[in-house]
């Protein structure tokens, strides 16, 4: 088992790889990215003096060319397209601390401190400012054109931060570091995650459990024809009927018309707390079910369905066990097997939040916060999303296959 | 009725296994008048720019005749519509002062009354379309109007009209034929790329599956959505854009179904027996095995549709579908949303009520097509 596992965790390795990097490429290909948004900001603010008297030929932007190196080194985008993925990843240095130099001119770098770069030939060395004669260790010196053909010189230092070092970089749009957003976000959108689970999980098996030991009935009928107009409508979609029917606004006034809490939520005591909690629940908690409850209780019904027309079903009744019995232990024993194994699967769509389910009851989730990265381009926010959503698949479908073995003993790994 | 039961010509002939299935699928009441009522409604709605539309059926002005609904009807028709060119008369052609945008044809039709000079226009049943919006100079009730209320030119709003005075029936009417049309060829080309590589991975095995296995796991673990958002962001949305997407988005599901059909198929004795006879693999393939996996096909297929109609709606309402002023289902729940708090409660429930019945009746099909050819028959003792 714990070798199938582990196999089965590198086997994902290249599978997580693959996946980034098909995700990277696309979105930093895709045009307007946060360097030309910032650029497009930067002249708005100083549009006032006329963008037409840019004299040098060729060049379009009105940006000073070391602003636009700026920034261009803050995105990473001075890094040819084939580098900025492991840069990403953290296996391979990137530049931090970088300043342009003049050599034998000292240059303040923060903390009280200031170097010097020292030319000795063709070769450059970074001395400290009031020691000029001993090396500092760690400093690199670059020497380059720019795009207008003057000559640079850049000191900086490298160091391995990526993803694997835990560096999942900055939201250009909110300037926090993701991880702050991430975590301010996830907690909603993984409360709702779990209640649906665990709701979708236990009536979805009571009721195919029912309705196949009372197959052909009335009882049967009603519940599938329910069961089916669920899976009839996307879960947003339902969210929207009943946001229109039961909300706020033209509807009955039930439930509120959105958002995750009342805004005093805060002062609120324990109890209320709850309440106020479930109160606001209710309605995005039936549609995030909505979508797996059809086909995990059909699921269950007809699993159990199978089992009850077996041989061994026939034999228990023969020898005279009681009716309970026989479904509940022998009959039940096998039928949960293909529902349990589905739950990995479904973890991650339950765990990873919903966006359009989001965006209707506007809750602040993490979907929402993706897909308005997605929209404007936050590449850190989107990376790290899919670096989520990924992870979760991988996990999830391991995990199918681990539930798969632990409750069938019929399959064993090799 | 919709398809007519033949006469079985001997009594000795045994109906094949398909033919089965079909008396069976039949006999299923619910998922067969689901099936009728579906294709119908379906064949129905290519009538619509005769049907329901704002252009006139015909128009009689100084014994000259136009037939601009009709020519409609013909440009959205899937393939001669490629030879007909579409065209706008301009109001001043039919005597409209100072019009020389599109002609308004409810208003001629007034007009030519009230001239009384032998001047005509039929206009068809439902005479209101679905791009027929209030222009600056348009009446202002006609915006937001409630369902059945009445307009000024005598007619009624069946189900009112939206923010922009656009008919709701008439856009869930052509959002229908958009929205059944978007998934059956979206499915199609799912299928035509899905069958053919899962059979070959199912089949051939090796290091061409084992890679193609890697690909597909990766395209599972896809953030597809988001792909697809920044994707449409950057280019212009089309009906073409968004089926080329969601292909390559949806072909993952069918070939995985193949590839199991195959690779079961492949060990089984008649397939031994063809390949030691000498036949070519793909015959194997195609004449053999491929007629022993269809049931998964075919059981597949409305399920596929539903995602179809579903993935679109849902990119319509988040503003990344068909491109703006085309009646989708979606757009128009959006635009419900955002006036939710305003009391036009039927700007949300109609296009949801209309979605939610294609969906339901796509589910019953779905259910009887998986009950005839489904030979389990679930028994039980007491």
């Amino acid at each position: 088992m714990a070798v199938y596992i582990l196999r089965r965790l590198l086997l994902a390795i290249p599978t997580f790889l693959g996946c980034t990097l098909v995700v990277f490429f696309i979105v930093q290909l895709a045009p307007g990215g946060p360097l030309e948004e910032e650029i497009r900001a930067l002249k708005m603010g100083s549009g006032g003096e006329g963008g037409g008297i840019s004299q040098q030929a060729g060049s379009v932007t009105a940006l000073p060319q070391d602003a636009m190196d700026i920034l261009k080194e803050y995105y990473g985008f001075d890094e040819p397209l084939w580098k900025r993925y492991p840069i990403w990843l953290g296996v391979y240095p990137r530049k931090i601390d970088r300043f342009l130099v003049v050599p034998g001119v000292a240059r303040n770098i923060g903390d009280g401190k200031s170097v010097i770069v020292v030319q000795n030939g063709s070769n450059y060395t970074v001395a400290d400012a009031a020691n000029p004669t001993v090396p500092l260790e760690g400093w690199k010196v670059r020497s380059y054109k720019n795009d207008k053909g003057e000559q640079k010189l850049q000191i900086y230092k490298e160091k391995f931060s990526g993803i694997l070092t835990l560096n999942f970089g900055k939201s250009h749009k909110y300037n926090e570091p993701v991880l702050n957003l991430i975590q301010s976000r996830l907690p909603v959108s993984i409360q709702f995650g779990i209640i649906s689970l665990i709701l979708t999980y236990t009536f979805c098996v009571y009721l195919g459990i029912q309705k196949a030991i009372r197959h052909g009935s009335p009882f049967d009928f009603v519940s599938s024809a329910i069961v089916f107009v669920g899976y009839s409508i996307p879960g947003w979609a339902l969210g929207a009927v009943m946001l229109v029917v039961l909300g706020g606004g033209t509807g009955i006034g039930l439930f509120p018309l959105g958002g995750f809490q009342s805004q005093d939520y805060d002062q609120l005591t324990l109890l209320s707390k709850i309440g106020d909690r479930a109160y606001y629940f209710v309605l995005p908690t039936i549609s995030f079910c909505i979508g797996a409850f059809a086909t995990t209780t059909m699921l269950m019904k007809n699993s159990l369905l199978d089992n009850l027309s077996q041989d061994y079903i026939r034999t228990a009744f023969a020898k005279g066990l009681k009716e309970r019995r026989v479904i509940w232990v022998h009959a039940m024993r096998n039928s949960v097997i293909p529902v349990a194994a589905n739950f990995g699967h479904i973890i991650g769509i339950f765990l990873a939040g919903s966006y359009v389910i989001e965006r209707v009851f506007n809750i602040q989730g993490i979907g929402k916060l993706s897909f308005e990265a997605a929209l404007s381009r936050d590449y850190s926010i989107l990376f790290t999303f899919t670096v989520i959503t990924t992870s979760l698949s991988l996990i999830g479908s391991l995990l199918s296959d681990v539930i798969l073995a632990t409750v069938d003993p019929r399959i064993r790994f090799k | 009725m919709f398809f007519r039961k033949s006469k079985p010509q001997s009594d000795q002939k045994i109906p094949t296994i398909m033919q089965r299935r079909w008396r069976k699928f039949k006999s299923l009441k619910r998922g067969y008048l689901a099936f009728r009522v579906l294709s119908i409604a379906y064949l129905l709605s290519f009538c619509l720019p005769i049907l329901v539309n704002n252009q006139a059926l015909m128009i009689s002005y100084n014994g000259q005749w136009a037939f601009p609904a009709v020519r409609a009807f013909f440009v959205e028709l899937p393939i001669v519509g490629l030879i007909v060119s579409s065209k706008t008369y301009q109001g001043v052609t039919f005597g409209q002062e100072n019009n020389t945008s599109e002609c308004r044809y409810r208003d001629l039709k007034v007009q030519y009354q009230q001239q009384g000079q032998g001047n005509y226009v039929i206009m068809p049943l439902y005479p209101y379309g679905p791009r027929d919006i209030v222009g600056a100079e348009g009446v202002k009730e006609d915006v937001f109007s409630k369902p059945l209320a009445s307009t000024s030119d005598g007619g009624f709003r069946l189900f009112g009209t939206d923010d922009s005075g656009a008919d709701v029936f008439s856009k869930i009417a052509y959002g229908f034929n958009i929205s059944i049309s978007f998934a059956l060829l979206l499915s199609l080309i799912e299928y035509l790329i899905g069958v053919p590589l899962g059979a070959a991975l199912g089949y051939l095995g090796g290091k061409f599956d084992m890679f193609m296995q890697r690909v597909i796991e990766i395209w599972a673990s896809l953030p597809l959505l988001f792909l697809i958002i920044i994707i449409v962001s950057m280019t212009k949305p089309s009906f073409g854009l968004l089926l080329f997407l969601l292909s390559i988005v949806g072909w993952v599901g069918i070939t995985t179904y193949m590839r199991a059909e195959f690779y079961r198929e492949k060990a089984k004795d008649y397939v031994a027996a063809a390949v030691s006879i000498g036949i070519p693999t793909w015959k194997i393939m195609i004449k053999h095995i491929l007629p022993n996996s269809l049931v998964p096909l075919i059981t597949f297929f409305p399920f596929t549709l539903i995602g179809g109609i579903t993935a679109l709606v849902s990119l319509d309402f988040l503003g990344f579908g068909l491109p703006p002023g085309t009646p989708s289902w979606g757009s128009m729940i959006s635009i419900g949303l955002d006036h939710i708090n305003d009391g036009y409660w039927w700007l949300t429930i109609v296009p949801l009520t209309a979605m939610f019945f294609t969906l339901m009746l796509t589910v019953f099909i779905g259910e009887a097509i998986r009950e005839a050819f489904d030979p389990k028959v679930f028994s039980r003792l007491r």
